[in-house]
């Protein structure tokens, strides 16, 4: 009894208070804010019981099964995926004024976040180590090749970019496999040729980076980036990019590949600037939407009017008019953010991404082993990147590119590898796992 | 050492952030992405993580460093939150842009201001300018009042043109967000309770107003009266005007005709030639003429480069480095000594040629800032600034000192500038800070805010005020202002004629009346309508008058 007592784990209980009242409050705002009553009961906000449940039994079974890894990430999630939650709740009205086909994200959404939530719980109960993500590299490396080219050329095209697989009862976005594929396999191959990688390469006189060793993972990388540059998804080239640059950076300490990698990515932007008329476009976005205001630029200027209209405060759950901006349950979901919670919801939301990322980064300094830290370092890095590439989008930043904000946009594939991220990353802080 | 580094690149992002907040325009992205740049490599270069020699092993030291830079783009990214959501908030929510298929605007505003019932803007007394009237189904609309002050509220076509006037100045207190107790206001908002927006009394008198643009007629020009010891105005008037009713668009079943009716008129008005949209009192700019010889008296009295009483020679004509200033005001061509005072009454150009090339550049400069000249007005109306030359070193020409002397030059001064000048005078050298809107109260009539009357700022001081005030009673009493003479009050004035590039030229007056004190003070000025004397004149004595008669002294 007292040994139970002792592994509980009560900070993430204690710290899953907060998003549960989030879940509870939010829910029952928006619900009260579209019927214009004060009147309600129980059954109107299960949704956000359901999800505190869910939330409650999984700490409570990560308690029982004695597991002792971190204990701030998990509620930091929850707070994220609740407010997922929330938002998709709050855009059923305006997703359902859109038509039949749309009416039904909310309740999908739902779904894939009692999946995410059963596939972490999976995760944690069933797969106690990881030897076998690192054993099994090149499989994983020929698999993500594999999908990739299945893509290529029996993918979906929606919106211009040809990034869905159809799968009959659903539809999945492979990048979010691979990018997790591509993690793995440079967090293992980087451990495993670490002692060479580090060495020099002598070609007569030249002193050259160990090119021999470097070789695979360039080729992996340029097939994954290579391909989704066909495919017409940028967001995703950028992410693979990133991954493949801070990773590389991390396991060998070199700045030279980090200069070297951005010179000959601007360059390729450059290149594909010149070739597609759609990064022309963006980019005209992001410096001038005015250029074409009912075109391109409609969606930018709504995106900047809801921002606005939000101010310090917010306009409140359910007040703002996120109908104004198109598509806006994925990539300007932020923008409803703005919107109805003001700026103190959104550096809120960025502080949140912030310690979800600061957590992964302190548990990869934690680990002892080579393979777990730059495990940590590339999961971390797909969070922190994913994040700032569309958050920096809207803001108008950067030129803004497809990629989902983690845990908060619509899309299930997203929601599944997110969790599985926490899973893994939680697996890796284990001290167990660690010494073992 | 490494300590100081940071904290340096620490102040410095911070003020090259400062920098692209408050001093690049909204527009201004490239401009602004460079600044972010800017700051983030400061932000990374006092964040880097330093490590004692030998301390932690490769993979701690760049995966720190990694950490510090996801951490600077988050802080850029708060950065332009905070740009994007407070700093620019207004200025990016109220940006339009008309376009062939219509005009590219926030939609929130049309909803937002169709859902709060906007307050009402008053004359002195109640009686209605723009009126707000409310529907059977709960939402409201503007009616406007007499035409000879509707312009004064501006227009209001949130979904055509925007706002303007005092419809823009007090678009918070009109929707009831600003003026009241700040914390309810607060919870109002936050709470999504229904409100009222808050009604303001103008200073403005109907009736005044209305003899303004009888006077007026079909001229061009303007009219501004205040009282001289309060700033309140109680006539401004320009002419030619428009009519705001019809651009008032608001959202409602009726808002498709009613944006066609703004579009034709707004096409109308905006015509190559057409000036009806400028508000003519305070916006509009003219060569001062002759009136501007108040500026260039109290100068040289408050200096002590002249008193009323110094005797200059007017011999028909100056040469000043080539360029000859003709004589033509002299009430006797064989009399060639003339006292300043005198100079002033007959508006002598040569005399006050001279006495400017005696004040010099710098002094001249020096009290026409001290009169306001070169500074916004503070009003409720967006105001024009008052320049007194174009050009850098315009006036260390002698022969455009001497030219601007006399209200020539590259001088443009706004008819309230001028309204101002008097009232320096009538006022003991303290300028009062005009204003229009009196009162804010609550739809139903509970006082909010009353606005006192305020100094703006002294421009001469007691002394040189009296003595000016006798040379303009001195300029009625006998010069060329004598018609300006109201029996049984006391009226001091000052004529001008200013050439006005082709055509006739502009007419000028300002002018000061009261029992035995000044009381009330104008401006007028007629667009091409000869010489002063008998173009703005007589409607600047005919207000004068009727701002006395009204008070029944």
């Amino acid at each position: 009894m007292l040994a139970a007592l002792r592994r509980f784990r009560f900070t993430e209980f204690q710290l899953l208070v907060v998003p549960s009242l989030m879940a509870i409050v939010g829910l029952l705002t928006i619900f009260l804010t579209r019927t214009g009553t004060v009147e309600w009961t129980w059954r109107d906000i299960w949704v956000s019981l359901a999800y505190v449940a869910m939330l409650i039994g999984i700490s409570a079974w990560l308690s029982i099964s004695g597991f002792k890894g971190d204990q701030v990430l998990f509620p930091i999630v929850a707070m994220l995926a609740g407010l997922g939650l929330l938002m998709t709740q709050r855009l059923q009205p305006v997703l359902e004024a859109r038509g039949a086909a749309w009416a039904r994200l909310p309740e999908r959404q739902l779904i894939y976040l009692a999946m995410g939530l059963v596939l972490f719980w999976g995760m944690m109960t069933f797969v106690r180590q990881l030897d076998w993500l690192r054993r099994y590299k090149y499989t994983w490396a020929f698999a993500g090749v594999l999908l990739m080219v299945i893509t290529f050329m029996f993918g979906q095209e929606i919106n211009g970019a040809r990034q869905w697989l159809d799968l009959g009862i659903v539809t999945i976005q492979p990048d979010e496999i691979v990018k997790l594929i591509l993690v793995v396999f440079l967090a293992a191959y980087l451990d495993d040729h670490r002692a060479a990688i580090n060495t020099v390469w002598r070609v007569g006189p030249l002193n050259l980076p160990p090119i021999p060793y470097l070789l695979p993972m360039v080729l992996m990388w340029l097939i994954a980036v290579g391909t989704v540059v066909l495919q017409n998804n940028l967001g995703s080239a950028l992410l693979f990019f990133g991954i493949f640059l801070v990773m590389l950076y991390v396991a060998t300490g070199r700045t030279l590949y980090v200069v070297v990698g951005s010179a000959s990515f601007a360059a390729a932007v450059y290149v594909a600037y010149q070739l597609f008329g759609r990064i022309a476009d963006r980019v005209q976005n992001w410096i001038n939407p005015w250029v074409d205001p009912w075109g391109t630029g409609l969606q930018p200027i709504q995106s900047d009017y809801a921002m606005a209209a939000g101010g310090l405060f917010g306009t409140g759950l359910g007040h703002g008019y996120p109908q104004f901006i198109p598509v806006v349950e994925t990539d300007y979901i932020f923008a409803v953010i703005g919107e109805e919670l003001g700026l103190l919801g959104t550096i809120g939301v960025l502080c949140l991404y912030l310690l979800l990322i600061g957590r992964g980064y302190l548990i990869a300094l934690r680990a002892e082993d080579g393979f777990a830290r730059l495990l940590a370092t590339g999961l971390t890095t797909i969070i922190a990147l994913q994040t700032l590439i569309i958050v920096g989008g809207v803001v108008r930043l950067i030129p803004l590119t497809g990629v989902t904000l983690p845990f908060i946009s619509a899309g299930g594939s997203s929601l599944l590898a997110n969790f599985i991220i926490v899973a893994l990353l939680l697996r890796t802080s284990d001290p167990e796992w660690r010494r073992g | 050492m490494r300590l100081f580094v940071r904290a340096v690149a620490l102040v410095a992002a911070a003020l090259v952030v400062a920098y692209g907040f408050f001093v690049l325009d909204q527009e201004q992205q490239v401009e602004w992405l460079g600044v972010v740049a800017v700051a983030f490599f400061l932000l990374v270069l006092a964040l880097w993580p330093s490590f004692p020699a030998g301390g932690g092993n490769s993979f701690e030291r760049s995966l720190t460093r990694t950490a510090s830079v996801v951490f600077a783009v988050f802080v850029l990214v708060s950065v332009q939150l905070v740009h994007l959501q407070v700093v620019d908030a207004d200025e990016i929510g109220s940006r339009t842009m008309p376009t062939a298929e219509g005009t590219v605007m926030d939609p929130r505003q049309a909803i937002v201001s169709a859902r709060v019932a906007r307050g009402r803007i008053l004359a002195a007394g109640g009686e209605p300018i723009a009126d707000t009237v409310i529907n059977p189904d709960g939402t409201w609309r503007r009616e406007y009042g007499d035409p000879a002050a509707t312009y004064l509220a501006g227009f209001y076509s949130p979904l055509a043109y925007g706002l303007s006037g005092l419809e823009q100045t007090y678009n918070a207190y009109l929707r009831g967000e600003e003026g009241g107790n700040p914390f309810t206001e607060w919870l109002d908002g936050i709470l999504h309770r229904e409100r009222r927006g808050y009604d303001l009394e103008l200073s403005i008198d109907l009736d005044l107003q209305r003899r303004a643009h009888e006077l007026l007629g079909d001229q061009s020009g303007a009219v501004v009266l205040m009282d001289a010891k309060t700033g309140a105005v109680l006539a401004m008037a320009g002419s030619p005007t428009y009519d705001p009713a019809r651009l008032y668009t608001n959202a409602g079943p009726d808002s498709d005709a009613q944006i066609q009716a703004a579009e034709a008129y707004w096409a109308e008005l905006t015509q190559p030639g057409s000036s009806a949209l400028l508000t003519r009192p305070t916006q509009g700019l003219y060569a001062p003429g002759s009136v501007f010889k108040t500026v260039t008296a109290a100068a040289a009295i408050e200096t002590g480069v002249a008193a009323p009483d110094t005797v200059y020679r007017d011999e028909g004509a100056l040469t000043v480095d080539g360029r000859v200033i003709p004589e033509e005001n002299r009430p006797d061509p064989n009399r060639v000594s003339y006292t300043l005072d005198e100079a002033y009454a007959w508006s002598l150009n040569v005399v006050y040629a001279q006495v400017g090339l005696q004040l010099g550049a710098e002094r001249l400069k020096q009290y026409a800032t001290r009169f306001g000249f070169e500074q916004e007005i503070p009003f409720d109306l967006p105001v024009a600034v008052s320049q007194i030359s174009q050009d850098e070193g315009f006036l260390n020409n002698r022969a455009a000192l001497a030219d601007t002397a006399f209200g020539q030059g590259q001088l443009f001064v706004t008819p309230l500038q001028m309204a101002l000048v008097a009232d320096a005078v009538a006022n003991g050298g303290e300028m009062m800070r005009p204003y229009l809107v009196q009162r804010v109260s609550t739809y139903d009539g509970k006082t909010l805010q009353t606005r006192s009357p305020e100094v703006w700022k002294r421009a001469i001081s007691e002394d040189t005020a009296a003595v000016l005030r006798d040379m303009m009673v001195h300029s009625v009493q006998n010069g060329w202002a004598s018609d300006a003479a109201i029996p049984g009050y006391l009226v001091g004035g000052k004529t001008g004629t200013a050439e006005a590039g082709g055509g006739e030229p502009h007419g000028w007056f300002i002018g000061f009346a009261g029992k035995q004190e000044p009381e009330y003070v104008v401006a007028v000025i007629v667009e091409h309508g000869g010489v002063g004397g008998t173009s703005a004149l007589p409607i600047g004595r005919e207000m004068l008058r009727a701002a006395l008669e009204r008070s029944g002294e």
